[in-house]
């Protein structure tokens, strides 16, 4: 009895053993790639990114995976690298992902320079046969410096609109705190995302909704997006994104005795300045940051001196999908912010579009996928955001992403204004 | 904004105080040299990562603040051996090349392992207590001059830093020693001097003084971050170049200029330009000055 | 493959940053200006085929004459400064370089969008190859025939005088200006023929990459130039072209997974090699594979 028992034990053993390798031989997948900082100054992003990337892979997984073009489910599996805010790197990553893997799409990357760079391996215009770039989409989710998605036909970004944001923001001061008039700023000119927003962005925001530079108009600079520039950086104390010392910079912000400073750089040099200004007791009446800083390294490095600091953010925990998404992250050893949390966006919209344009696993079909997945999320005129819904751009690929304004309070970001 | 000439003044003011870490960087470059003839490019990596320890191990033991200004030197000391024993203490005395590159391979490596640790987040460090908060005004008809106390303090430390090594070089058996070994290693060691163990100490010194100056260097800005272990490098350089490789007063005083210069610079010209004049001056130093303005002192008879 | 077509591309690029700095160094000068003549070789070949859309061959080669007009200019200084201080002076000189690049904007528009040089935002669409069609694997052959070029002109100095002449003031300055050597042209010379070669070094990665910015040219990557043929060693130059292939392909690609200890593994591979070959890889394998002494 034991004997026959034990014989058919191990039959039924052996058989279920092929049987569950035969499966796994055949099992499908779709691979999506991603790459950002993970080592450097900036390697906070690129973990965050990648922690936050993998829950939301594995949420999919756990709901059943993605279903494909003849109906049966692929598991999604990432490959995610990293990118050192390289730019070379990142261009090897491109074209490592796009022509040794099965990748489908990829997300990435973390620095605004290497987005600049990457981009532009990439096919320009589809269907151009002459142009020898990269046909794979790409979907970015930091990388946020103006303009960049138009570079390529494929490459798509899901990154908060900054002119739209500053220019809702300066709306709102002016309306809520009428007393305010002049204003006076700064930034890092070495640093293509802090020095592009504030000159181009920010400051032509706050004049187009009635708010005077403090010394006098500045040449050239109106409401328009981006209108002199080059002599708003000249009229503004500014800085370089390792400095150290801001004595004379904070010293021009006091004397400016604007009601409103403009502090537009990364957490580093925001903390040193902040702290500089906080030493010669220049207090503004308000101050108004980069997006890239309402993170946990601003509220880690100077959360005393940043008190009262505005900034817009296309992330906060305000609605249940962002609230589990930041318990999610921080499960994980991670933070959920503006640019973490739109890789799990990314990831979740990808997942709708390969179920929509139907998809092959394995890369059975991988340039017709690529190009069905590029057409599809150009196709897209809404995406859903964890804070509600986005507005897609078609012409340059870009996103118009739903927003609040944060103010640091007590060593953290808290909802200001929800104008959902 | 208009410059008057107060605004030029005041950052001259800025600028020295600012320069005092620079003078204490380029203190310890300068000791390296004047005893080895050996540039030492992973200096200001093991400084700031002294300081780094000392807020780690504050932090972990739950230690009061001013327990960071304790650790850190140690940490400093620590950390300058290791460097010694890794990039100089085994490579053929006479091949500076070999040393450098080692150095250099230091200075990234201990750059490297801070960004890992740290994640590259900037951290918070504690400012100099009361001298942080103190900030002296002196009154000129209707303006104003203002003095950063925390910075008066750390010129103070260089200056005492200073005297210090002046002391101990001159005046003791240790310094007899390092001077000996820096000028005639053979016959110092006839004379049964270890160079081994004197170049030890030597960098066991300089990495203490290292460690106060990054400690001091963090509290200035008030966070530390890797990106401080470059500039920091570069500027320790050119510091020691122009006071003279070598020379303990001249460090003191080129970093203070160095720090002054770069803050008119920066008034003047603006910050995209502001370090092209400071390499500017090196450069024309190098070439026209080149033993800086003292010259060397360690090896000077 | 185009991946791996890539790979080739930056070693290729990265080999003859390398042996510019390996020319200097036979002289016995360790210089940390070829990043410089890099950039200026990167901006002024790409200015060129954006701005002013001119074909590639005459725009790598005025890039690389840039350059070189450029080491010209600071090999005279460099005779005055000596070891070390050279160091210094020369990343004095990658400095102002990278600060130069950081203020330079210089743009046009072209078919409705600006291209050009942007300062800060650095210098992108530089898009000669694949607007013209020019597959990965041309590029790479392209990079890789300069590459053995100046490789074979470098080879062929040490079977000739030149060679000799240039090792000599590298061993010994004063036993070579005794022997009638006029130190004078023989720096200088090296100087000018690095700037060169780090010149179109720069051109073809601008092209091949399709951007660059003042981020690209710090001291980081003067290092990467100075360690290659140091480690490598100076008896040839194919230690130099290994040391790339260790670094740039095996370090930084194939071990990508280690992330952030790369480049702790570069800073300790670097004091480990210094201590152990002090001479370099090369010299260890001959030492190694040379059999007994005699």
């Amino acid at each position: 009895m034991k004997k026959l028992s034990i014989t058919k034990g191990l039959a039924i053993s052996a058989l279920t053993l092929a049987m569950s390798a035969g499966v796994a031989l055949a099992e499908k997948t779709v691979l999506i790639s991603g790459w950002g900082a993970q080592s450097g100054p900036l390697k906070s992003f690129g973990m965050n990114s990648e922690t936050i990337l993998k829950a939301a892979v594995d949420k999919i997984n756990s709901e059943g995976g993605v279903k494909l073009k003849d109906g049966s489910m692929a598991k999604m599996v990432y490959e995610y690298y990293d990118s050192r805010c390289n730019a070379e790197e990142g261009i090897a990553l491109a074209r490592k992902t796009a022509t040794t893997t099965n990748t489908l799409i990829a997300i990435g990357p973390t620095c605004s320079g290497v987005a600049a760079a990457s981009f532009g391996v990439f096919q320009k215009k589809v269907d151009d046969a002459s142009d020898t770039g990269l046909q794979m989409p790409l979907f970015t989710n930091t990388a946020v410096r103006n303009g960049l998605a138009k570079i390529s036909q494929w490459t798509f970004r899901n990154t908060p609109n900054e002119p739209d944001m500053y220019d809702k923001l300066f709306a709102w001061v002016r309306k809520t705190k009428p007393e305010l008039k002049t204003i006076y700023g700064g930034t890092e000119t070495d640093q293509g995302h802090s020095a592009g927003t504030y000159s181009k962005v920010i400051v032509q925001a706050a004049i187009r909704h009635g708010f005077e530079w403090v010394a006098g108009p500045i040449d050239e600079v109106s409401g328009k997006i981006a209108s002199g520039h080059k002599n708003v950086i000249k009229a503004s104390s500014n800085w370089l994104m390792a400095d150290t010392s801001f004595s004379v910079q904070a010293r021009a912000f006091k004397k400016s005795k604007a009601d409103v400073y403009l502090v537009s750089s990364h957490p580093f040099t925001t903390c040193g300045m902040l702290k500089e200004l906080a030493r010669q007791k220049a207090k503004p009446k308000l101050m108004i940051g980069l997006t890239s800083s309402s993170s946990a390294e601003t509220m880690k490095g100077c959360a005393k001196q940043a008190e009262g600091m505005i900034i817009p953010t296309s992330f906060a925990p305000v609605t249940p999908e962002a609230k589990a998404v930041a318990d999610l992250a921080a499960a994980n050893g991670a933070a959920a912010d503006l640019h973490s949390a739109a890789a799990w966006e990314n990831v979740m919209i990808i997942k709708d579009v390969m179920e929509t344009v139907g998809v092959s696993a394995n890369g059975e079909n991988l340039e017709a996928d690529r190009r069905a997945i590029r057409d599809g999320l150009e196709a897209l005129k809404t995406t859903p955001g964890l804070i509600g819904t986005v507005t897609r751009n078609q012409e340059e690929g870009e996103a118009l992403k739903p927003y609040v304004f944060v103010h640091a309070k007590g060593g953290n970001w808290e909802v200001l204004y929800d104008p959902r | 904004m208009n410059i008057e000439f107060i605004d030029i003044v005041q950052s001259l003011i800025d600028g020295v105080l600012y320069g005092s870490t620079y003078a204490l960087i380029g203190l310890g470059f300068t000791l390296i040299f004047g005893a080895m003839e050996k540039l030492n490019m992973a200096y200001a990596a093991s400084s700031i990562g002294g300081a780094y320890v000392g807020l780690g191990v504050s932090v972990l033991l739950s230690l009061p603040l001013y327990a960071i200004f304790l650790i850190g030197p140690i940490g400093g000391g620590l950390l300058s051996v290791l460097v010694y024993i890794c990039c100089f203490r085994y490579l053929p005395s006479n091949n500076h090349l070999a040393a450098l590159m080692a150095s250099i391979g230091g200075l990234f490596f201990i750059d490297e392992i801070i960004s890992h640790e740290t994640d590259g987040s900037p951290l918070d460090f504690p400012e100099l207590g009361i001298f942080s908060e103190a900030y002296f005004e002196i009154e000129f008809s209707d303006m104003f001059l203002g003095f950063r106390g925390d910075l008066i303090f750390v010129m103070f430390a260089s200056f005492l830093a200073m005297l210090m090594l002046m002391y101990l070089l001159y005046r003791t058996r240790l310094g007899l020693a390092t001077r000996a070994v820096s000028q005639q290693p053979v016959a110092a060691q006839l004379c049964g001097i270890s160079i081994h163990q004197t170049n030890s100490i030597t960098f066991i010194l300089a990495g203490v003084l290292g460690g106060i100056a990054g400690c001091l260097a963090a509290a200035s800005v008030g966070v530390i971050s890797p990106l401080l272990v470059l500039p920091l490098t570069v500027k320790g350089l050119i510091v020691t170049v122009i006071g003279g490789l070598g020379s303990i007063r001249g460090a003191i005083i080129a970093g203070l200029l160095v720090g002054g210069l770069e803050s008119v610079f920066l008034l003047l010209r603006g910050v995209n330009e502001r370090d092209i004049y400071v390499f500017l001056l090196l450069f024309v130093f190098l070439v026209f000055r080149p033993n800086g303005f003292f010259g060397a002192e360690i090896d000077r008879d | 493959m185009d991946y791996y077509l890539g790979v080739f591309q930056t070693i290729g690029v990265h080999t003859l940053l390398g042996l510019s700095a390996y020319i200097l160094l036979l002289t016995g000068q360790v210089s940390m200006a070829q990043i410089g003549f890099f950039a200026i070789g990167a901006y002024s070949s790409g200015v060129l085929t954006v701005i002013f859309s001119w074909h590639i061959y005459p725009a790598l080669a005025f890039g690389a004459l840039l350059a070189s007009f450029f080491a010209f200019l600071v090999g005279f200084p460099a005779l005055r400064v000596k070891g070390l201080m050279l160091v210094i002076a020369t990343i004095a000189f990658s400095e102002i370089v990278r600060l130069i690049t950081f203020n330079f904007v210089w743009m046009v528009e072209k078919d409705g969008i600006m291209v050009g040089a942007d300062g800060a935002q650095g210098f992108r669409e530089i898009r000669y190859f694949t607007t013209n069609g020019w597959e990965s694997s041309q590029v790479v052959t392209l990079i890789w025939i300069f590459v053995v070029i100046v490789m074979a002109m470098l080879w062929w100095l040490d079977r000739v005088k030149a060679g000799a002449v240039l090792r000599a003031v590298g061993n010994d300055e004063l036993a070579a200006q005794s022997s009638g050597i006029n130190l004078t042209t023989v720096k200088v010379a090296a100087m000018t023929a690095g700037g060169f070669i780090a010149g179109l070094g720069g051109g073809l990665y601008a092209h091949a990459v399709s951007y660059v910015d003042h981020i690209t040219f710090t001291i980081l990557m003067a290092t990467f130039a100075i360690s290659y043929p140091i480690l490598g060693g100076t008896k040839n130059v194919f230690g130099t072209l290994l040391a790339v292939i260790f670094i740039q392909g095996i370090l930084i690609e194939a071990f990508r997974f280690l992330e952030d200890w790369r480049l702790i593994i570069f800073g300790l591979l670097i004091v480990l090699v210094m201590n152990f070959m002090p001479d370099g890889l090369v010299s260890a394998f001959k030492k190694s594979t040379s059999g007994k002494d005699k």
